[in-house]
């Protein structure tokens, strides 16, 4: 059971995108593309995934005739000068719908060339939230990673050299048309990536489920991303091959991506993200090292506390009567799927140095998932001693 | 006396009392990132004709100058952010919270997101400072 919502509740639900899942489904590419009207398709994929796998090329044979290019330069935490070489790429090739394969990155970039193709200028001067007045170029997404959940959410996160950090946008306009979830192309992920995009999706979905703009679609959806993953994200990760679980994992990242895109994230991704591309963390290790001690954080609140009660029985964990005990059982739960996935669990092993915590405490508050978490935070100070704990 | 949102007269009130508010200045004081246009769209049914701009040059926690500008002028400003009237008057009827709404898409933001929410709590005084000035409705 979810925690009672406001008497007063009232939401918009945005979710536009046309979801084609099945094994083998890539090969819906070009009729997905003739029905968004398009006919030069234009691949963004990213550049390990072009040289080390032959993902790109499934989706290109699968265009057929409708392929018009690709550009494979996407880096992990794509930058501008990378979206607007795409966006050249795109314009020389005479795309009119776009095709992204690969994880956030890929997708990501191909949201941004999108708004560089129908409005030309550069990134820096579309910059902002719900800015645009009208659709993009048409994006259909194959995500190769079930991490991200970005070939349904409305948001793009595009790194941002001049300021040295990132560009956020975020607009109903940016939702792909359409996302084609093929669990044979997530098959090829390393363990280690399986695991870190997993607990991405376990933090999306528990993120949403705890925000202020939590409702009750965001919520179905998000408690059935937590039951897929506590089911399937060890068994993907330690068996890399059974296809059951990786279509379930790519299920269950499209469905947290669902729930997130409408209820937003906190204060795990604020923290994810300051840290993340200073230290070169992956988002979803950051998110897993980070979500035990917000839940604990947020728990400090009864009010809040208590909705952690449905995230412990998705999970399947035994909590007591107490909405205390609830939160700590979800807790001690996401700390046992990490342990188990072998992810890292402390900071300090990753680079961070201890005299860096107190600037990026300062840096979380400047993140806009902030807004978005349970209990309100204005001050450095609140989030300072996370930092110490998580090292 | 009451005066019509938007307008020079409201405008002006709104100005004074953004500089007549301590904890504006304190919780602006590190803003230094330009001024912030709050452009309303035009709604010929309330007579008001264009999209009209307030803009507000804040600077360290002061408005340094507050004036109406029409919809080119708005759109130099390093922040626009643009509601339809009855958003702004549910902002000025602290309604709607003027960040959520922007992550909402119920107030559209061109500019740094992350820049913006750094000054969550200057947001909030600017509302405060908003529903101190005696305000006529063009829509009531």
């Amino acid at each position: 059971m979810t925690a009672p919502y406001d008497p007063a509740l009232a939401f918009v639900h945005w979710a536009p995108t046309k979801i084609v899942y099945g094994n083998g489904s890539v090969r819906e590419a070009a009729l997905e593309v003739e029905a968004l009207g398009g006919s030069r398709a234009f691949i963004v994929t990213d550049t390990d995934l072009a040289s080390k796998t032959d993902l790109p090329e499934r989706a290109r044979l699968a265009l057929g005739p409708r392929y018009a290019g690709t550009f494979s330069e996407v880096e992990p935490e794509s930058a501008m000068v990378i979206v607007e070489r795409g966006a050249e790429a795109a314009r020389s090739a005479g795309a009119d719908c776009l095709v992204s394969v690969g994880g956030g990155s890929a997708m990501d970039t191909a949201k941004a060339i999108a708004i560089l193709l129908t409005l030309g200028g550069t990134l820096r001067e579309h910059e902002g939230y719900h800015f645009l007045d009208r659709s993009v170029t048409p994006h259909l997404a194959i995500p190769t990673t079930a991490g991200t959940g970005s070939e349904v959410t409305i948001f793009a996160v595009i790194r941002d050299e001049e300021r040295g950090g990132k560009m956020h946008l975020a607009d109903n306009h940016l939702a792909p048309e359409v996302a084609i979830l093929d669990p044979e192309l997530t098959l090829g992920l390393p363990p280690a990536l399986t695991a870190g995009t997993g607990m991405d999706v376990l933090t999306h979905a528990i993120e949403a489920l705890q925000s202020p703009m939590r409702q009750p679609v965001a919520d179905a959806l998000a408690l059935h991303a937590v039951r897929l993953v506590a089911r399937h994200l060890a068994r993907a990760v330690e068996a890399g091959d059974d296809l059951a679980a990786r279509g379930q994992m790519l299920l269950a990242s499209t469905l947290a991506g669902l729930a997130f895109s409408n209820a937003q994230v906190g204060l795990v991704h604020a923290l994810a993200h300051t840290v993340g591309p200073r230290y070169r963390i992956h988002h979803g290790t950051a998110n897993a090292l980070f979500l035990p001690h917000v839940i604990r954080f947020n728990a400090e609140q009864p009010e809040v506390a208590e909705r952690y009660r449905a995230v412990a029985e998705a999970l399947g964990m035994e909590a007591g009567p107490s909405p205390g005990e609830a939160a700590r059982a979800v807790a001690e739960g996401c700390e046992a799927l990490a342990r188990r996935v072998a992810l890292p669990r402390r900071l300090g092993t990753l680079g961070v140095p201890r005299e860096a915590l107190a600037e990026l405490a300062e840096l979380t508050l400047a993140d806009g998932a902030v807004v978005y978490n349970p209990r309100p935070i204005a001050d450095a100070r609140e989030v300072l001693p996370l930092w110490e704990a998580a090292f | 006396m009451t005066h019509p949102f938007p307008s020079e007269e409201w405008v002006s009130a709104y100005g004074e009392a953004v500089n007549a508010s301590a904890s504006y200045r304190d919780a602006g004081a590190k803003w230094t990132h330009g001024p912030v246009c709050l452009v309303v769209k035009a709604e010929e049914a309330i007579n008001l004709p264009a999209d009209t701009g307030v803009w507000l040059d804040l600077h360290q926690g002061v408005c340094r100058a507050a004036r109406v500008v029409d919809a080119e002028t708005a759109q130099q400003a390093p922040f626009v952010i643009t509601g339809e009237y009855a958003r702004w008057k549910q902002v000025i009827r602290k309604e709607l919270d003027p960040i959520k709404g922007m992550m909402q898409g119920k107030l559209k933001l061109r500019g740094s997101l992350p820049i913006i929410v750094r000054f969550v709590r200057a947001a909030n005084e600017l509302v405060n400072c908003a529903t101190r000035v005696p305000t006529r409705f063009l829509d009531e």
